[in-house]
């Protein structure tokens, strides 16, 4: 009874702020809401990722800042010393490792794309419908262990003593059997850049492989039969409709294996030896290792940070962002 | 062109499972994308812990005084000598492992090594790691047993009169091989490259550049601490020589590969080649006739330690010859505690992989800091080696 008297006054008086509470709705719609939603992954990433990125382009512009000594200012000695000719600090090696990085990330991407194309173009157009998922579990499964452990696979498959020169071993002398005096060569590649390439094939072409397929599934096989009907042969039907359909897909794969493969650390190390050093090795040189300079070190952090973001925005713009980014 | 109509092949049958399945493999794609950004940034983490701050930060505050921190080199200490220093002083013993001492420094210059009471960083970064204000000077009086050391670590020539460290264990660096498959054993560092042919890519050097160029410097007869930049090119070029014939430069992990014969010799240091003949008695350790380098290993106090008695007990615990003699009996470290030395077997008294006799020794010597304008030549000469 009296809840019921009490009602009567409070309905007027939420009349006049129904207006204000529509306005609030419409700033929470706005505002709070994004700010409730991005909130939690903003700040994480603010904190995680956008300050220590600053934090390193600071310190990269401290020349020859050792650890636990004080900073002497600013300039662009770091940078000068990798790039510069005309500093005294200059050394070309600098360069010759980033040359080598570029060329091992792009070995990898082309190496994996060649392999990678077939085996995605097989798994969404030719195999069995009721084998796909299962065998995609099995091109996904080597992720499934740490890739370090993958890299010591490799090296005791490479080794002098090991799997694959065992191999030729056994296979020479069955030939031996047949033909006397046959000799087949073995393999040193272990701590060499060909090991590099191999380690770093093997640990991305499943990345290459579930995005192809991604936008192969999505390929309208009508097109491929209405081309067949206009008399194009398989190979101009292949080049002039599958692989432009496909290409953001191409783009998107081919840019994700480089982005991974230029910053991989385990691979480069352990397979590669000792004329095989890469840019995340250097850095870590400089930060951990023998010839500690943790100015330089960031320097070349920061050169990676901008090689990588280079290849993300080329990814934003001509990959297919439905097969990487989205969902 | 006779070709089957199939105009329509996807339509007749809808696909039921095709958008949940494409929407999975989107998912699985992304989600394996991100964990591989996640390891970029995982590399940018690490770099982000570089951040420079202050050495003489607040004491940790997880570390009450009946635990003691400490962060040393794997086979330095073991369970049951812990359990012994336990046993004596009711003190509880956490061991933490680096594996250099670049990042046994790294960690106490960025932060997190606060907790530490106990660091044992080796004889050429001591020096440094006073002028950079890190290690905290050593009241000898209370310590106790430093009469027993060995003549030559008395009066140390990297810190003199143990002011700020205490010597643990020594050694040499030399080559290790297995005499099965070399047949003429190595005898000098000139082996390496007489022999460059027949080796090329079965050896490994020490990542480390005042060891690994010192030992090119001692092989063209300079001293392992030359400041002459005519004497470091010439040991450049020359190590630059042997450089397709090396696999990789090493401290560690080499043992699989030696043992298996992938690695026909491997630049070593002593300490770490009597652990692995100890496994296998077909690889033989050998100090270079040329003469190498002499190390030490030693243990200090952090300035920023927690529980400074406690640490003061474990300085104490390891002088005592006694229980010194035990440890060497399980670990294989060369301790420079004439007592405890003559405490041990036989055996191991006469193991001239650990303890080398005099003559060997005085051939040798220890790597001392060089001046500023040097160490960046070295610095400049290994990147180019490593690089390049």
């Amino acid at each position: 009874m009296s809840s019921s008297s009490s009602s009567s006054p409070s309905t007027t008086s939420v009349d006049r702020p129904k207006h204000l509470s529509l306005r609030f709705n419409r700033l929470s719609k706005r505002i709070i809401g994004p700010v409730l939603m991005l909130g939690p992954s903003g700040l994480w990433l603010l904190l995680l990722l956008v300050l220590p990125t600053l934090l390193i382009a600071e310190i990269s512009l401290v020349p020859g800042l050792r650890p636990g000594e004080p900073q002497v200012g600013y300039g662009l000695g770091n940078y000068f010393r990798i790039f510069n000719p005309l500093d005294d600090a200059f050394n070309p090696v600098y360069v010759q490792v980033l040359w080598r990085s570029l060329f091992y990330a792009t070995g990898t991407t082309l190496a994996c794309l060649v392999m990678g194309f077939p085996a995605a173009y097989w798994l969404a157009l030719m195999a069995p419908k009721r084998w796909r998922n299962l065998l995609l579990v099995v091109f996904v499964l080597p992720l499934w262990t740490s890739s370090l452990l993958r890299a010591f696979a490799w090296m005791s498959i490479l080794r002098p003593t090991g799997l694959l020169n065992t191999f030729i071993g056994l296979l020479e002398s069955v030939i031996q059997l047949v033909l006397p005096g046959v000799t087949l060569p073995t393999q040193g590649w272990l701590y060499t850049g060909t090991a590099v390439l191999i380690g770093l094939t093997y640990s991305f072409l499943p990345y290459m492989v579930l995005i192809l397929y991604a936008a192969l599934e999505k390929l309208d096989t009508n097109l491929l039969e209405a081309s067949a009907d206009l008399g194009a042969t398989p190979q101009q039907t292949f080049w002039k409709v599958t692989v432009p359909q496909t290409l953001p897909g191409i783009a998107a794969a081919s840019l994700l294996v480089f982005i991974t493969s230029m910053g991989d650390f385990a691979v480069p190390t352990l397979l590669g030896g000792a004329s095989s050093m890469t840019i995340s090795r250097l850095i870590y040189q400089q930060f951990l290792g023998i010839t500690r300079n943790w100015g330089l070190g960031s320097a070349l952090s920061v050169i990676l940070i901008l090689a990588v973001s280079l290849a993300i925005a080329l990814l934003l713009k001509y990959g297919d962002r439905n097969s990487v980014s989205e969902t | 062109m006779p070709r089957k109509r199939v105009l329509y092949p996807n339509r007749q049958f809808p696909r039921p499972f095709s958008p949940n399945r494409r929407r999975f493999l989107q998912g699985t794609a992304a989600a394996m994308a991100g964990v591989a950004l996640s390891n970029c940034r995982g590399n940018l983490a690490n770099v982000q812990s570089s951040e420079p701050s202050s050495a003489d930060g607040n004491a940790g505050g997880s570390a009450s005084t009946d635990r003691l921190h400490i962060y040393t080199w794997a086979n330095y200490t073991d369970d049951e000598m812990t359990s012994r220093f336990t046993e004596q002083t009711g003190i509880e013993v956490v061991v933490d492992i680096f594996e250099s001492n670049e990042a046994m420094q790294a960690k106490l210059t960025a932060g997190g090594g606060d907790i530490y009471s106990i660091i044992y960083p080796s004889d050429y970064v001591v020096q440094e790691m006073v002028d950079l204000g890190l290690l905290a000077e050593l009241d000898l009086s209370r310590i106790s047993g430093l009469d027993n050391l060995l003549a030559n670590w008395q009066d140390p020539l990297y810190d003199p009169g143990h002011a700020h460290s205490i010597p643990f264990s020594w050694g040499t660096s030399g080559l290790l091989y297995n005499k099965t498959v070399l047949t003429t054993p190595p005898t000098d560092w000139d082996y390496l490259w007489e022999n460059q042919a027949e080796l090329s890519r079965r050896i490994t050097l020490l990542d480390d550049v005042r060891e690994t160029l010192g030992a090119v410097l001692k092989s063209l007869g300079y001293s392992y601490n030359s400041e002459d930049p005519a004497e470091i090119e010439a040991a450049y070029n020359r190590l630059n020589e042997l450089k397709p014939a090396i696999a990789s430069f090493t401290t560690s992990g080499y043992e699989d590969a030696l043992l298996g014969g992938d690695l026909l010799v491997v630049m070593a240091y002593s300490s770490d080649a009597a652990v692995v003949i100890e496994e296998d008695p077909n690889l033989e350790y050998i100090v270079p006739e040329s003469g190498t380098s002499v190390w030490t290993d030693t243990v200090a106090i952090p300035t920023t330690a927690p529980n400074v008695d406690a640490a003061y007990q474990w300085l104490n615990f390891i002088l005592e010859p006694e229980a010194t003699a035990k440890s060497v009996e399980n670990l294989f470290f060369a301790t420079p505690n004439a007592t405890a030395i003559d405490l041990l077997p036989d055996e191991l008294k006469s193991n001239d992989d650990i303890f080398p006799p005099k003559e060997v020794v005085e051939k040798c010597e220890g790597i001392a800091p060089v001046e500023e304008s040097a160490e960046e030549l070295y610095d400049r000469y290994w990147t180019q080696i490593t690089g390049a």
